[in-house]
């Protein structure tokens, strides 16, 4: 499992976007989450960086982004074997179905387009948080599973 | 969870704010595209590409479905640029140009909480038929990159082309290989500051990320390769990064010149100020409820100084009280420079729209036009920025509509058939900065304005100046396309003079070309000022040109010879330059008393003197603008409460002076 990773109990979330705007308004949409600890990431390559040096529990993920867009940082992370189960949420606003199964081929858990509501994002958060912390529904869980039934 | 409910409307002024940004970079990039007319610029396309794809993305969210649709097809169309290797044909340049223009408009439509409308269907329509590639190009193949082939197989078409292109041309493409570590990353040394220190030395082409075993000195498994083109050495970009002489700098291409390199890794030191910095946006609003409180303040610290004024007269030891009351003053002063500081946008922001807009006279007036910014480095107030914008653009206008002459003429002339416009700024001068716009082409006919206004020729370009910016003034028999009726001078001057406190001047070479200069405050709002008595008045006045302020005794005044044009007008005589002396109580219709104290002001080298019954003393005072377009008054630039409740007076005595010298004409030598 991906999570649990971080000691301290708090659930670490980095929402990786080049729009500032964009993420406040997804570290908005996630306050309620129990105990989450945010951090922001502004570029792909920030993201890679900080995703290379600490542990996180979910990324949130833009595609568009200068140097290093969001599906190259799909392809690095997934090429290194500590973040392979890492949960990654894409929000982007490519809606079409090849920049879905390209974003998903590349190793996104999850894939959402934007403009979502508050509501969408913390229902695939918490699906994507919720298999390692409810001790009930340990079961084996693929990563783009949905299945949360008991 | 009970809060779960977000209204992401609230971003709003988040997304007017980064918008803004956003298209601002996306004009400066069109400008670019424009310049190269056709040849690639894949930095500026992409540039372009990724602003207009975050603002659909941002409106979106934000829920304004008139600036998703408009910007989604300016993106549609800079994407297929960029896919083709970053070249735009130019006849992209004008739809583009609008369709930036619609965005910006809906965008500041959603800033005043307004209806967003639709944009315009043919606008649509135009962006959505428009082949803006100018073909594939052909890419040269047999690059040989010092490279490993897992990471040149990630370089695109446009990136290896514009390698190719820096080799080709004699620049040095290099690579510099950066390990993330903790440590770094505490120091502020991480991927975003050291890309951000090679761009400042070269364009980038490429930020690679690369796995390496992890180990102790690369303890993320992590390595960036960083490609960039410069035309720096190694030491010089070793010194303006501040990576130290250790960092890994090596040749990506082959060249015939061996270029050095060492081996390091590039230990990079965060240096203060530059790397890392961190930017907060701040809304206007919430600056502008700060300096409100900071103004409130400034008033209650004169009333608390007028309190320990008034128990030290009582027989009261107040040392003590003074020295407290000292330094909160300093300490006052201090916040409100931070305050002031938060306020201020450089000046190139404003300059940045100034060659779309001659661009766009270009075409509607047929003149060829070279635009040069020169020193755009200062700073001013973001509502001076606001206010001496439409003057800027006012002259710039005027420079290609009315001063520069069409191709055929300037070459007649002996003159290179492109003209050209010089903006230019001066290095801030005390509180005041200086914009210049110039041109090199036919000046102004004095006789020909003088004549429209049925006056004598001025004998001065300040006499000139005068004239011309009488309104409704217009040296062209038919109103031109782009200016209208009329120069707009009378504008030009109102905004300059009246609003801002600043001056114009020009400089009239006919034949040769015009320059007109707008001196302006940095800042306005809070100004260090002296108060004095006149009559039962106090007024105010800022200290910027009051020269001196002197015993009336201690001046030699005399009378004009009894011209009946004069009237007798007092003067006096000090250091050897003779300044009309005024009673301001008269002048303001005041019953002055002793008039015990003259106030000495000066401005462009002119002075003037005022006599005044008592000077109260010196302090900052918050200018409030007298809104009223009624009550504009030469010489009174505003109002003030001195801690009383009351409304003071602000007076500019400077123009004052200038008005009614104007009344002597001839009283100087």
């Amino acid at each position: 499992m991906g999570s649990a990773s971080v000691g301290d109990g708090l659930t670490k979330v980095l929402v990786v976007d080049d729009s500032a705007v964009m993420r406040e308004m997804v570290v908005a949409c996630l306050r309620g989450l129990p105990e989450a600890d945010f951090e922001h990431a502004a570029s792909g390559l920030e993201a890679i960086e900080r995703l290379s040096l600490s542990p996180y529990d979910l990324v949130v993920l833009d595609l568009n982004m200068p140097d290093i867009g969001g599906y190259e940082v799909l392809e690095f992370v997934r090429g290194q074997d500590q973040l392979r189960e890492l949960p990654i949420l894409v929000v982007t606003t490519r809606g079409d179905e090849a920049s879905r199964e390209r974003a998903l081929e590349a190793g996104a858990s999850r894939f959402m387009t934007k403009p979502f509501s508050p509501e969408q994002i913390q229902e695939e958060a918490r699906s994507l948080l919720g298999g390692s912390e409810d001790p009930v529904a340990s079961a084996g869980e693929a990563g783009t599973g949905g299945g949360s039934g008991p | 969870m009970s809060d779960d409910t977000v209204d992401l409307r609230e971003f709003l002024s988040g997304f007017v704010a980064e918008a803004d940004d956003h298209l601002r970079s996306c004009r400066s990039a069109l400008v670019a595209l424009d310049r190269v007319a056709g040849r690639p610029e894949p930095n500026a396309v992409r540039q372009m590409y990724r602003s207009l794809h975050t603002v659909k993305g941002l409106a979106a969210m934000v829920g304004v479905q008139a600036v998703v649709d408009l910007a989604h097809r300016l993106e549609t169309v800079v994407r297929t640029a960029d896919q083709v290797g970053g070249a735009l044909a130019p006849e992209a340049i004008d739809p583009l140009m609008r369709g930036l223009s619609g965005l910006e408009l809906r965008v500041q439509a959603v800033a005043r909480g307004e209806e967003v409308p639709e944009a315009p269907a043919r606008l649509m329509s135009e962006l959505e038929h428009l082949e803006p590639s100018v073909g594939p190009r052909e890419v040269q193949q047999d690059l040989r990159l010092f490279l490993p082939p897992e990471l040149a197989r990630k370089l695109t078409g446009a990136e290896r082309a514009q390698i190719a292109e820096a080799a080709r041309t004699g620049r040095r493409v290099l690579r510099v290989d950066f390990v993330p570590t903790p440590a770094r990353a505490a120091a502020g040394v991480n991927i975003t500051a050291v890309r951000e220190a090679l761009a400042r030395v070269g364009e980038l082409v490429r930020v690679l990320p690369r796995s390496v075993p992890a180990s102790e000195d690369a303890p993320g498994g992590l390595s960036f390769a960083l490609l960039f083109v410069t035309d720096l050495s190694d030491e010089e970009i070793a010194r303006r990064t501040s990576f130290g002489s250790d960092a890994v700098i090596e040749p990506l291409v082959e060249l015939d010149a061996p270029v050095g390199s060492r081996a390091a890794e590039p230990e990079a030191r965060a240096d203060e100020g530059d790397m890392g910095r961190g930017v907060v946006r701040v809304d206007v609003e919430r600056l502008n409820a700060a300096m409100q409180s900071l103004s409130s303040l400034v008033v209650t610290r004169f009333k608390l100084s007028r309190a320990i004024a008034a128990l030290e007269a009582s027989g009261v030891d107040v040392r003590e009280l003074r020295v407290v009351n000292d330094e909160h003053t300093r300490q006052l002063r201090a916040m409100r420079e931070s305050i002031l500081h938060l306020r201020m946008v450089p000046v190139a922001e404003l300059l940045e729209r100034i060659p779309l807009i001659v661009r766009a006279l270009r075409s509607a007036t047929g003149k060829a036009v070279q635009v040069h910014v020169e020193g755009a480095r200062a700073e001013l107030d973001k509502s001076v920025a606001e206010k001496v914008f439409p003057a800027l653009v006012h002259l710039v206008r005027n420079a290609v509509d009315h001063g520069i002459e069409p191709p055929e003429v300037r070459r007649a002339l002996g003159k290179p058939p492109e003209g050209a416009l010089r903006i230019t700024v001066a290095e801030p001068a005390g509180d005041r900065l200086s914009i210049g716009v110039s041109d090199d082409g036919a000046g102004i006919d004095a006789s020909a304005v003088a004549r429209r206004t049925g006056r004598p020729v001025p004998a001065d370009d300040r006499g000139l100046l005068e004239l011309l910016a009488l309104p409704g003034l217009s040296t062209r028999d038919e109103a031109t396309h782009t200016s209208g009726r009329g120069m707009g001078l009378d504008i030009v001057q109102r905004i300059v003079t009246r609003e801002l406190g600043g001056e114009l001047s020009l400089r009239n070479e006919p034949g040769a070309g015009t320059s007109f200069t707008m001196s302006i405050p940095l800042t306005v709002s809070i100004v260090d000022s002296l108060s004095f008595e006149c009559g039962e008045q106090v007024l105010v006045a800022p200290l910027g040109n009051i020269e001196e302020v002197v015993d009336a005794s201690e001046l030699r005044v005399a009378e004009t010879p009894g011209s009946s044009r004069m009237k007798g007008q007092r003067i006096i005589e000090r250091r050897g330059e003779v300044a009309p002396f005024f009673s301001l109580g008269e002048v303001l219709g005041f019953d002055a008393r002793d008039e015990g104290k003259a106030v000495l002001v000066r401005r462009d080298g002119t002075s003037y003197a005022f006599a005044v019954d008592r000077v109260l003393g010196r302090q900052e005072v918050v200018v409030r603008p007298l809104l009223d377009p009624l009550v504009q008054v030469v010489g009174l630039t505003g109002s003030t409460d001195l801690g009383d409740g009351r409304p003071t007076l602000v007076l500019d005595l400077a123009a004052l002076g200038d008005d009614l010298e104007r009344s002597w004409p001839s009283l100087r030598p």
